[in-house]
């Protein structure tokens, strides 16, 4: 069976290849064993909890297809009809009014007339995906994406759909995906966070550090934010006004105090474990200074994330430290736009083309990169954000369009997901999901999946039962766009 | 429905991971059915077979008479083949009991032994388990139930003992050849004893004074001194807060909702410790103050509003009724629920809650002993008749407020009226120009559309305003035409109504606990628990295993009282000075607090589960000399600091390491990292910040911009995006942790990271973790880095330029102690050093005239060293 699960890092013997293969005979094992236990017991116990949490490596249930997961939270809406869901019909009936049922969020600076942005559209790569010249680098790994046309989530405002989206239901409080799969697997990593988000300049998305919320499960599973400036992440890096030299010389001071205590009350293993924590400490902070030095680098590398240019600098950098973050253990990182930066209730034909010249580029540069190092068939990347627009005009005088959470697009990469794929299909106009519909516990099944884990089986004890991010919502696994679908579906 | 409360896996973990074997006391001698298999089949098989009339199969496990009977399938025990039994042979095979959780291998050890041996019992069983007495002898004999007898004082072969404390520790020392250490000297002593009463280092004057004071009442008068301060109410009410639960707000849902007046009962708390109230008082104003009073409650004095305020530690417990989440009924159960867990592990230390959906497990208390003790409290936690947070809340006004408060109240309605008044006009205004963007012949039609009520309108009528959606502006929508005149409206209106409200007196609420006079709901026992499922009813008692010895009496109405009286019969009955637990539990968390860990190590757990005390009859004795002298809390402090144990040196050496090594003979001082309130004020303290602003409204906190959890107002508006407004908060911000604000499901990070306790419901007992996050707090957070230069600007104004004298100072201030010279000279190197090392230093995009100082640089990275040092965050 190990034969199916290729290492992450062919020939290159890395430590994750190691870990997961090994940890991945040692599961069948457990999986065995744990059959035959539950065939002679009755009623299976529902979750078995630590004593004590931590983000040691975990075994999943399954042979997973995925190691970790790259997730590009674009916060605002982009705009399906405009990027990725070309409507003939909507070009040749623009400036009509629509006549169908439509549900705005702005009503005073509603139209009904329909609207064909200007942005031409083409086919791309061998599989032939039709993108919008917005993208021109998405357009050279088309072959490498399955772009989703028909996600919905049915909930037509910021909050409740990121709620949906990152949490299983439309309502606050609940475990972010991230908090989920790091609590599932923890992390091979012990001196970097297991998860990690990197946040924009421009400030944080809609519900702020809600959204990457441990919820109800323990604190340890919170997303810990990577800045977007130094000190890129708090309690990590030496405080501000000092350097590597004067931390350094602090810690033998420290060293040198806590010792000569030590030396005066031998045996007293408390005092020696904080000792060893502060070394631990410092370890950390030289991992995670090491990881998010993005300059070691070389130039090509710089380059193909867009760092050589102003204006995709910023992003670039952040799209190449994730990748170093993966390649490190790190087990979800999530890269953010700014406060509703996809928001394009008006003035999207000059802000649109603006957002994606700064990210398409170094987003298309992350795939490539992850693809010839080989990290590609173990890490999921997805893109995408809470909802899509409607197909028609909001504020004519400064076009822009509305909310639209009932068909809009998302594309996901590596990690067991099909190249070159297009899945699903919104009506005419690019309003609704009408063929293949994702709602978003789909999504949350099917991401599960990948990482051998069942969304409807991790879970944690609540008040009222037991809780997971589905939720009973009834999830189906989009076998669809996966390299290897469950043998049952 | 809910669910059972004792969570499976927690059953499991304490299987697996507690030394329960030991603590489980595994009798001595040959295995018997009551002492040995009875706990053990009660644990893992009576749930069905057995209790409440359950008996699956026809089997029925409580006796061995009826397991040799057997059920449906025969016999289960075969005593003349005891290993072909059933009963073995289903268990060994793991195909009982069901689900994961088996017996262990020594459990399994035992059980075979007992059947090879015949399964013996130890007298006669009895014809029928329901009719005979609930209890065997060895449940009414365990340790915590017995009369609490004050045992005579141990002779012991060590001189001058004068202290009863040290008697027993010494008895206990002696039998293992041992003796009580040397004592710490001066400096450790005071900075133990600073920290232990006050939760705040000394200052170095206090320490000189001390040391030099040679008179043989030094002592006594630190002591004294120390607990005369109101220091002394902040840090001992923080620890019975931990027991309480206290929060300031509701948790339960994700909502956690703000408890705006909960502080009142954190200070009563503090108060009641500092004016040394005799426990017994405490515990009756706490548990039914609301019945020493007669409602309505009205122009209290201070003394009544506290009485009422003190009921407030039966309201600490989660409260989802309130914030229009999840299930009602469920909520309101729960409240009940937790509230009793709260209870019952503070005062009687027991897990009373594991018996709420079946017999307890492991202790004698029946499932119905739970409800009749849900019965106490049902008057006024009546779930026919509930009442919600606010609706709770009890008004401090006196009738001259209420008057006041009428009349401007009046005042706003009519300017409320008006506000409303002319926001309609300027929705007809809007809606008359939007109107004129219609097709001149379908107006009519429209207006007569709008004019509709919502759900009467035609489906021609709902389509053209779906065409026209700019028609459906309305009171809420608006804004979003007239942004300007809207905006001017507000604030017009909203400034006349904060003028308004200005002049009313300011709210002041008891949050607290009452009973509606002349409400007696009925209990009734749910099976398993489910409040969906009710039985037969019960009557309010204490548990029958408590009242073996002690008969009590709750009556369901007390006639002399307007209220049902059951609380205060109650806790009369818990302050009677001869209740079995009440003492013994105090008493041994008081002693946790100054020595590290219970005589009892699970202070919460006086029960089978619970462990044995290191040393009963000094529990005891204790227990008893507290209730002869007054229930007073002070006393029982100098009593036990001022015993040998206590000044005892923390030093380990290998002969008391081999006999002892967890330290439970009580033969040195324990080392202990100090708790996370006492690390931050700590912090404050040195550096010279700390306020001591007591009592009040709790300093706010709230999210930064990455999702920690600081002391700051919350600015983030309503859909929970930052703003970027900060609220300077002046002097509140350096006030002691204990008067941070308590939200749930927002914890200090700060003092999360150093184990700070989750209220759910409440914490009986500390973690202290070691674990690499604290490390990189104190070393790299704003708030450690900023505490580190108040103390370098502190040592530099006072000790001046001597560089030998400031680092002298920081060492005292932090430590006590004063360095050595080596350590001086180590702090000279560094500080040249890394005086340079800044000099050198260029930071991006830094002016030079706004450049730190070199060598004030130097001297707060000297200071933030000491900080951190284990000096510090210890005490020894």
């Amino acid at each position: 069976m190990s034969n199916e699960f290729p290492g992450r890092h062919a020939g290159q013997g890395s430590r994750r290849h190691f870990l997961a293969e090994n940890s991945w005979r040692l599961g069948t094992l457990a999986l065995a064993s744990e059959a035959s236990r539950s065939a002679a017991a009755a009623p299976p116990k529902p979750v078995d909890l630590p004593n004590q949490f931590d983000l040691r490596p975990k075994l999943p249930s399954a042979p997973p297809q995925t190691q970790a997961m790259i997730s590009f939270f674009m916060q605002g809406g982009p705009s399906h009809l405009d990027l990725f869901d070309n409507k003939p019909e909507l070009e040749k009936r623009s400036g009509q009014n629509f006549g169908g049922e439509i549900k705005y969020d702005n009503a005073a600076e509603s139209s009904p007339k329909l609207f064909y942005g200007p942005w031409k559209f083409a086919r791309h790569g061998q599989c032939g995906m039709e993108l919008s010249e917005l993208l021109p680098g998405l357009a050279e790994v088309c072959d490498e994406i399955t772009l989703i046309r028909s996600m919905h989530t049915g909930v037509n405002n910021h909050g409740q759909s990121i709620y949906a989206l990152n949490g299983g239901r439309p309502t606050g409080g609940r475990p972010a995906l991230g908090s989920w799969l790091t609590f599932a697997l923890g992390a091979e990593n012990q001196t970097l966070p297991a998860y990690l988000v990197l946040t924009d300049p421009g400030g944080l998305p809609v519900l702020g550090v809600e959204n990457w919320h441990n919820g109800w499960l323990p604190s340890l599973y919170q997303g810990t934010v990577i800045r977007p400036q130094e000190p890129r992440i708090l309690n990590l890096d030496p405080p501000r006004g000092s350097n590597l030299a004067t931390q350094q010389r602090f810690l033998e001071l420290l060293d040198s105090v806590n010792r000569e205590q030590l030396s005066q009350r031998p045996a007293e293993h408390e005092l020696a474990a904080r000792i060893a924590s502060y070394e631990l400490a410092a370890r950390m902070q030289t991992s995670a200074r090491e990881a998010l030095d993005f300059r070691q680098e070389t130039e090509a590398t710089q380059t193909l994330y867009g760092l050589d240019n102003p204006k995709t600098r910023e992003f670039g950098i952040r799209c190449l430290l994730a990748r170093r973050l993966i390649e490190r253990g790190v087990r979800f990182v999530e890269i953010c736009t700014g406060n509703q930066t996809w928001d394009h209730h008006g003035g999207i034909v000059t802000a649109l083309p603006d957002i994606c010249s700064r990210t398409d580029r170094p987003v298309a540069g992350l795939i490539k990169d992850l693809k010839q190092r080989g990290l590609l068939d173990q890490t999921l990347v997805h893109w995408g954000g809470e909802m899509g627009r409607l197909p028609v005009i909001q504020n004519e005088k400064n076009i822009g369009r509305d909310h639209n959470t009932y068909g809009f697009s998302v594309w996901l990469a590596g990690g067991g997901i099909k190249r070159g794929l297009t899945w699903g299909a919104t009506d005419e106009f690019g309003h609704k999901a009408v063929e293949n519909i994702v709602n978003h516990y789909d999504y949350h099944a099917t991401l599960f999946y990948l990482f051998g884990l069942d969304a409807a089986k991790v879970a944690f004890p609540r008040p009222n039962g037991l809780g997971t991010i589905l939720d009973g919502q009834a999830g189906q696994i989009v076998s669809g766009i996966l390299e290897r679908p469950p043998t049952s579906a | 429905m809910i669910r059972c409360q004792c969570p499976q896996w927690l059953g499991t973990i304490l299987l697996v991971l507690s030394p329960l074997s030991i603590a489980w006391g595994e009798p001595p001698g040959e295995p018997l059915f009551e002492s040995h298999i009875r706990p053990l089949l009660k644990a893992h098989c009576w749930h069905c077979h057995g209790e409440a009339g359950e008996t699956k199969g026809g089997l029925d496990l409580r006796q061995v008479r009826r397991m040799v009977e057997g059920g449906d399938s025969g016999p289960a025990i075969l005593p003349e083949q005891p290993l072909e039994s059933p009963l073995w042979q289903r268990i060994v095979a793991g195909e009982m009991p069901p689900g994961n959780k088996k017996l262990s291998a020594s459990e399994l050890a035992v059980l075979k032994n007992w059947l090879e041996r015949g399964a013996p019992t130890s007298r006669a069983e009895p014809e029928n388990p329901e009719t005979s007495s609930p209890f065997t002898d060895e449940e009414l004999s365990f340790w915590s139930f017995r009369p609490v007898v004050r045992p005579a004082l141990p002779i012991t072969g060590q001189e001058g003992l004068e202290n009863a404390v040290d008697h027993f520790i010494a008895a206990g020392l002696d039998q293992q050849g041992l003796r009580l250490s040397p004592p710490a000297d001066r400096v450790t002593l005071i900075r133990r004893l600073t920290l232990d009463l006050w939760g705040l280092p000394p200052t170095p004057d206090q320490v000189a004074e001390f040391v030099s004071d040679a008179s043989p009442e030094a002592y006594s008068r630190l002591v004294d001194r120390l607990l005369a301060s109101p220091r002394y109410g902040e840090r001992w009410g923080r620890h019975w807060l931990d027991v309480a639960g206290y929060a300031d707000s509701d948790g339960y849902s994700t909502r956690d909702l703000e408890r705006k007046y909960a502080w009142k009962y954190r200070d009563y708390v503090v108060s009641s410790f500092n004016q040394d109230l005799p426990w017994n008082e405490f515990l009756v104003e706490q548990i039914a103050g609301d019945e020493l009073l007669t409602p309505p409650y009205r122009n209290l004095t201070p003394d009544q509003a506290a009485q009422l305020i003190a009921t407030g530690f039966l309201r600490m417990g989660p409260d989802g009724t309130g914030d229009g989440e999840g299930e009602v009924q469920t909520a309101r159960q729960e409240v009940i629920a937790e509230t009793i867990k709260i209870v019952s592990t503070a005062v009687l230390g027991l897990t009373v809650g594991c018996s709420q959906c079946h017999d307890h497990r492991y202790d004698p208390i029946p499932q119905a002993d739970y409800y009749r003790m849900r019965a106490i409290f049902e008057p006024a936690l009546d779930v026919s008749n509930w009442r919600n947070p606010t609706a709770r809340l009890v008004s401090l006004w006196h009738d001259e407020h209420f008057a006041k408060a009428a009349e401007i109240d009046q005042k706003k309605q009519a300017l409320n009226e008006e506000r409303t008044r002319i926001l309609d006009g300027i929705v007809s205004e809007v809606f008359e120009r939007e109107l004129l963007k219609v097709p001149e012949e379908r107006r009519a039609d429209a207006r007569a559309a709008k004019e509709k009520a919502t759900d009467q309108r035609t489906p021609e009528q709902q389509q053209l305003l779906k065409e026209f959606p700019a028609l459906n502006v309305d009171r809420g929508s608006v804004y979003l035409y007239e942004p300007q005149k809207i905006n001017e409206h507000n604030k017009k209106y909203d400034d006349l109504t904060t003028q308004l409200n200005s002049q009313r007196p300011p709210e002041d609420f008891a949050h607290c606990l009452t009973e509606v006079p002349g409400a007696l709901p009925s209990t009734r026992i749910f099976a398993r628990g489910d409040f969906n499922q009710p039985r037969e009813e019960v009557s309010p008692a204490e548990l029958s295993i408590l009242c073996q010895k002690l008969p009590t009496q709750i009556s369901t109405k007390d006639p002399s009282l307007p209220t049902s009286g059951r609380r205060l019969a109650w806790a009369r009955h818990l302050t009677s000075g001869r209740h079995p637990l009440v003492a013994r539990v105090l008493v041994n968390r008081i002693w946790l607090h100054h020595f590290g860990a219970g005589i009892v190590a699970t202070p919460g757990d006086f029960g089978a589960l619970g462990a044995r005390p290191t040393h009963p009859e000094l529990l005891d004795w204790l227990a008893d000399w507290f209730v002869e002298s007054g229930w007073s809390l002070k006393s029982l402090h100098r009593l036990l600091v001022h015993s040998a144990t206590y000044r005892q040196s923390s030093r380990r050496h290998p002969d008391l390491d081999r006999v002892d090594p967890e330290n439970r003979l009580w033969g040195r001082a324990a080392v202990r990292r100090l708790e996370a309130e006492v690390v931050r004020d700590s912090l404050l303290a040195i550096s010279g910040r700390l306020s001591d602003r007591m009592s009040g409204v709790p300093v706010p906190v709230a999210p930064d911009e990455v999702g920690q959890i600081v002391v700051a107002v919350d600015t983030r508006d309503s859909a929970g995006r930052p703003t970027g407004k900060s609220v300077p908060l002046g002097e509140d911000e350096f006030r002691r942790s204990l008067y941070v604000q308590v939200r749930r499901s927002m914890p200090l990070s700060f003092l999360e990271s150093f184990d700070v306790p989750d209220m759910r419901p409440n914490c009986t007992q500390r973690n202290s973790s070691t674990v690499a996050p604290q490390a990189l707090l104190m070393m790299n957070n704003e708030f450690v880095v900023q505490r580190s230069a108040d103390l370098a600007r502190r040592v530099m104004g006072m000790a001046g330029h001597s560089r030998a004298e400031q680092v002298r100072l920081v060492w005292r201030l932090a430590t006590g102690m004063t360095p050595s010279d080596r350590q001086l000279i180590e702090a000279w190197e560094f500080l040249d050093a890394q005086a340079i090392a800044f000099a050198d230093l260029r930071l991006e995009g830094e002016q030079p005239e706004r450049r730190p100082d070199p060598v004030l640089s130097a001297l707060a990275s000297y200071c933030h060293a000491i900080l951190c040092s284990n000096r510090v965050l210890y005490v020894e």
